[in-house]
């Protein structure tokens, strides 16, 4: 095995070297592309040298690096929403530039770009399965409460889905919620809903971009099965002083930027609180919910070749129950960042991050806290060689370490008739290694090859129960049911012991065919591995949910999936199509015994069983990137499901060890999203969506029992709630100003759910306490909502 | 702790705008199955020696008409230790009847029913339970701290694990509520189970001169861990409900596993009380 890897790693060097060697005669031009109205750097702008295929894409920090032999060339660079620029160069030495570029004006007759970026190079990148949004389409898009919300806009590209309104995070081809990794400028971010979905914690007015993997995940990330949703703050103006906000119904935001140090850096301060519950409160309710949250970012360059960047994320929400129960919960997260451009072809990133999920729970009527949370410090280095026109190279390393607190209950009062009780901390070191190589073999075929080595410590200060044949859960035949095991003693781990300790290899591999001009061909494979799982067995991730990592009971996750691709632009780009297949699977995959009970629970083990999942489906993605009418279409055709056989607990397992539905499955998901510019004050937007009705399990009959009708239920996830589906409009109106106006207003006007249907969220079967009849009761959160919000840029 | 879920559920209904409708809904239809309910349930003070035990069969799940008693099986339970074997005549109406019945705390006793030629078994030990100390009256407990509820006092005995099962149901209403206790967090301390209404469309608050029937049962934990579940699915499946699962009883099929039998064979000492409101 040892052998076979070294030859692996040799065979890789020499053909690195290879490609290296054949690097000669070359120059190199490098430097970062901006935004000339606020300094902020672009990620994801395309660098061209006409008339050749030698061209790069800027990386997250707006950096880009191309080489090309000694010569005359056009320099062209496009990004999205902003003017083309072309320039002649001559490269004859390695050369550093800087360009600016701006953004496409508004005027009457002049088509507005918007959509993504019609990326010049992108069919010939082997990313697949990745959809990256700006802010500005994001912020076009019809929204509940005026609210801009990002999880709800990434919900509109195939493949993507959630359990509806009241139900937080997202679904990414079929699976579960705790399978994406959620990045805010790096920082692990676990919870990403504020008011239990309604919604997102990502304030738009600090977030540039967004990009989403939902496959052919690059090496560089791990952890996590599904995807990654990597969201990037703004820098800050670093030209001038600038205010945003916004008051809506809901919530109002307010974000100060602007420059610092001579310009040398910038910072950029946001702030959103949503104040509906002082309405409440003021209207006599005892019971309320609201939110808050800030966002910090500052940057500061110390000399060509270093740049500073401090991130940080506060968010809480905070729920009243009269005086009888309260609750708090939120994210927060803090890190430093480190670039270092070492010469005009190695780029490399450091960064030190800190994140924290937590929660309290306060029953005052019981005299009792409970709190619970997460922690985890980060360290990453990143580095990225462009090693020619032909070969790029990312390769690095991380290392998180996790504290889980998974509960504590803390008797508030020496009346209370709760006793204390702390759950045993949990701790664990992830660490992972990677390199990840961008090939062009020739000018049609570009290969992305890479892999990832990540490990997993379970580390010690806490005792693990052992239990009577190695069994947490034992299947009793003649019941027919799972039960917990019979625990015989435990054995103590001291903090510097390690309690299990896992590894895997993750390959990734991907390539792109250009079969001609504007279409190309492109296939994918990757693995990854992830370590943490979120448990709930409830029919809605909830904020009460408790993280718990990898260890004697549970294997960490594993996923391989498989994807091929079309893409095609049409009429020079003014259009485009997707169409993407998946087939997907996760090995490992935990689900929860029968009558399961996971609250205040310190042996999870006794609860679950391991399983596996499978998923796939084909999605289709149509496009209009340019014209007054901009938008697309998603249509997902898909299937998600698992198995969770009996295995050391003996027994056939869940649902007799058939597969069953996940509550992710959505045989049909199409949204429809577009925005109309009808004029130069005003502009259209539509949202409509369609879903099948998430899988759930729905009484098969009934008996009587303690003078109760009592359901007995079918198999696990073998109903469906009724179709999800709606329609939201909004209209924006940008008042006549003069061009030289430092205030810039603008009205948005929205109506969500136009039609008013009651989508159910939940349907509970149970009996009409005056009749005694059963009957189904639909829970259905929002019926038509409008909202008006006045949005405000000095 | 569960009620933490519930509330998050209230609190979105309550908070922000929703709505609740009852509407039709196809639901599948299960094979019939019979339904066991024998609950030897001996009351403190007494001599217990006269049990029912019910049998029936399940109906679909909206169906109406729910009668659908079991005549013609027979029943009886035996005492593991000493042998002795107590018949349940058939009443002919579902019920089954024994009035000689000699109930044993912590002993275990054999149930078998035979029905349409399958043998049905459970075995089971009568759970004692400790005395209620006092029952009273507020509105600082519970949810809602306006409303009246009353709170059933007792002491948990300690160094033992305890299970409860309480039942309240105001006179004058159609169905008992059922609550489950696992003295897991409160284990030897003096309790205080509040029960109180809330406001809505179907129930009123409690008032003064309402009266409610009270019952406190001592349970095994095989039988809270059937009890939790089921009272939890029969509060309905909402938004932050575990996902509902087929309840298993201990009442098993020796013939034809796969027939097994819904209900339970439980032997407890329970504890009854009225109180009224002030």
């Amino acid at each position: 095995m040892y052998n076979q890897r070294t030859k692996r790693l040799t065979a890789i060097l020499i053909l690195l070297l290879a490609v290296v060697s054949s690097a000669q005669e070359n120059y190199t031009l490098s430097g970062t592309i901006r935004d000339s109205s606020n300094g902020e750097s672009l990620f994801g702008a395309s660098v061209l040298l006409q008339g050749t295929s030698i061209g790069v894409i800027t990386n997250e920090y707006g950096f880009y690096s191309i080489t090309a032999p000694k010569g005359n060339y056009t320099l062209l660079i496009s990004y999205m929403g902003y003017e083309d620029i072309s320039m002649e160069i001559t490269l004859d030495k390695n050369q550093k530039m800087d360009i600016e570029v701006s953004e496409t004006a508004l005027q009457l007759d002049e088509i507005t770009v918007t959509a993504e970026e019609p990326e010049r190079v992108s069919l010939k990148k082997p990313e697949m399965s990745v959809s990256k949004l700006n802010i500005r389409t994001v912020k076009q898009m019809p929204v509940v409460l005026g609210e801009t919300d990002i999880i709800k806009s990434i919900q509109l590209l195939p493949g993507v889905t959630n359990n509806g309104e009241g139900s937080a995070g997202f679904n990414i081809r079929g699976g579960a919620a705790d399978q994406n990794l959620v990045l805010l400028d790096e920082a692990i971010i676990y919870n990403t809903s504020h008011l239990l979905g309604f919604f997102s914690v990502f304030n738009a007015d600090a977030i540039k971009d967004i990009k989403l993997y939902k496959g052919g995940i690059p090496a560089r990330f791990g952890g996590r099965v599904s995807s990654v949703l990597d969201i990037r703050q703004k820098d800050g103006n670093s030209k001038e002083f600038g205010l945003t906000g916004g008051v809506g119904v809901i919530s109002s935001r307010l974000a100060a930027e602007g420059p610092l140090f001579n310009s040398n850096g910038s910072f950029l301060i946001a702030g959103r609180s949503s104040y509906a519950h002082l309405f409440l409160k003021a209207a006599g309710e005892q019971n309320s919910a609201n939110f808050y949250d800030l966002n910090l970012k500052a940057n500061y360059k110390l000399n060509d070749n270093n740049r500073l960047f401090l991130s940080g994320y506060f968010g809480r929400d905070v729920f009243e129950f009269g005086s009888s129960f309260n609750s708090s919960y939120g994210n927060l997260s803090g890190n430093l960042r480190w670039n270092h451009i070492f010469n005009d072809r190695l780029f490399s990133n450091a960064s030190f991050i800190y994140s924290k999920y937590d929660y309290d729970l306060g029953i005052t009527s019981e005299q009792f806290d409970w709190i619970s949370s997460i922690n985890n410090f980060n360290i990453k280095y990143d580095l990225k060689y462009y090693v020619n026109d032909r070969f790029t190279l990312d390769f690095g390393g991380s290392s998180i370490y996790y504290d889980f607190d998974p509960g504590q209950i803390r008797p508030t009062s020496e009346t209370s008739a709760v006793n204390p009780l702390s759950l045993d901390r949990r701790k664990g070191l992830e660490n992972g290694l990677y390199i990840d190589a961008e090939h062009k073999i020739s000018e049609k075929l570009t290969l992305q090859y890479g892999l990832r080595y990540s490990t997993f410590n379970r580390l010690g200060g806490q005792p693990i129960k052992l239990y009577e044949n190695g069994q947490p859960v034992v299947y009793n035949p003649t019941l027919e049911i799972y039960e917990r095991g019979t625990e015989i003693g435990e054995t103590d781990y001291k903090r510097s012991e390690t309690i299990k300790s896992f590894g895997n290899f993750e390959p990734r591999a991907a390539l792109a065919y250009q079969l001609n001009e504007s279409s190309s061909i492109k296939a994918g494979y990757s693995r990854v591995a992830q370590y943490i799982h979120l448990l709930s067995n409830t029919t809605s991730v909830t904020p009460l949910d408790v993280w718990t990592p990898s260890g004697p009971f549970i294997e960490p996750q594993l996923s391989d999936q498989y994807a091929i691709g079309y893409f095609r632009d049409l009429n020079n780009q003014m259009f485009s199509i997707e169409v993407e297949a998946y087939y997907k699977t996760v090995k490992n995959r935990i689900d929860y015994i029968d009558g399961s009970d996971l609250i205040g629970n310190n042996t999870i083990e006794t609860e679950i069983l391991n399983g596996e999942s499978r998923a796939y489906g084909l999605e289709f993605l149509f496009r209009k990137n340019e014209g007054k009418l901009t938008g697309w279409l998603a249509y997902t055709l898909s299937k998600s499901e698992q198995r969770t056989p009996g295995g050391t607990a003996g027994g056939p397992g869940i649902n007799d060890g058939n597969w069953y539905y996940t509550p992710f499955d959505r045989t049909h998901d199409f949204s429809l999203t577009s925005a109309y510019q009808l004029s130069k004050k005003w502009t259209l937007g539509a949202n409509m969506i369609f879903q099948t009705g998430r899988p759930v399990t729905y009484p098969n009959g009934q008996y009587e029992y303690q003078g109760l009708s009592i359901a007995s239920y079918s198999d696990r996830n073998s109903d469906r709630l009724p179709a999800y589906h709606r329609l939201d409009l909004s209209a924006t109106y940008r008042p006549n100003r003069k061009p030289d106006a430092r205030w810039k207003g603008e009205w948005v006007f929205g109506i969500y759910n136009v039609y008013n249907r009651k989508n159910a969220a939940s349907i509970s079967f149970g009996q009409n306490v005056e009749t005694g009849a059963n009957e189904a009761t639909r829970t259905a959160i929002f019926g038509i909502v409008p909202s008006v919000t006045y949005n405000f840029k000095f | 702790m569960k009620t933490i879920l519930k509330i998050y559920g209230i609190l979105i209904v309550l908070v922000i705008t929703s709505c609740e409708d009852v509407i039709d809904v196809e639901v599948q239809e299960a094979p019939e199955r019979l339904t066991i309910e024998a609950s030897l349930d001996w009351e403190k003070g007494t001599a217990g020696n006269e049990q029912t035990i019910k049998l029936s069969t399940s109906t679909p799940y909206f169906q109406e008409d729910r009668n659908s008693a079991v005549t013609g099986a027979t029943v009886r339970v035996t005492n593991d230790s000493n042998g002795a074997v107590f018949i349940f005549a058939d009443q002919n109406n579902g019920e089954y009847f024994n009035g000689s019945f000699v109930p044993v705390l912590n002993q275990q006793y054999t149930l078998e029913v035979v029905y349409q030629g399958e043998t049905y078994r459970a075995t089971e030990t009568m759970m004692p339970v400790t005395d209620i100390t006092d029952l009273t009256q507020s509105t600082e407990d519970g949810f809602d701290d306006e409303a009246l509820e009353v709170n059933v006092i007792f002491t948990d005995p300690a160094d033992e694990d305890n299970y409860y099962l309480f039942s309240f149901q105001e006179r004058g209403d159609l169905l008992p509520v059922l609550e489950d206790l696992d003295d897991e967090f409160v284990n030897g301390n003096e309790i205080s189970w509040w029960f109180e209404k809330e406001e809505d469309d179907d129930e009123e608050e409690f008032v003064t001169g309402d009266i409610v029937d009270i019952e406190m049962y001592g349970i095994s934990e095989d039988y809270h861990n059937f009890i939790r579940i089921l009272i939890e699915q029969s509060e309905g499946a909402g938004l932050f409900s575990t996902t509902p699962v087929a309840i298993r009883g201990n009442c098993v099929n020796v013939d034809n596993p796969d027939n097994y039998a819904n209900g339970y064979f439980r032997l407890t000492q329970v504890v009854r009380q009225s109180y009224t409101f002030e």
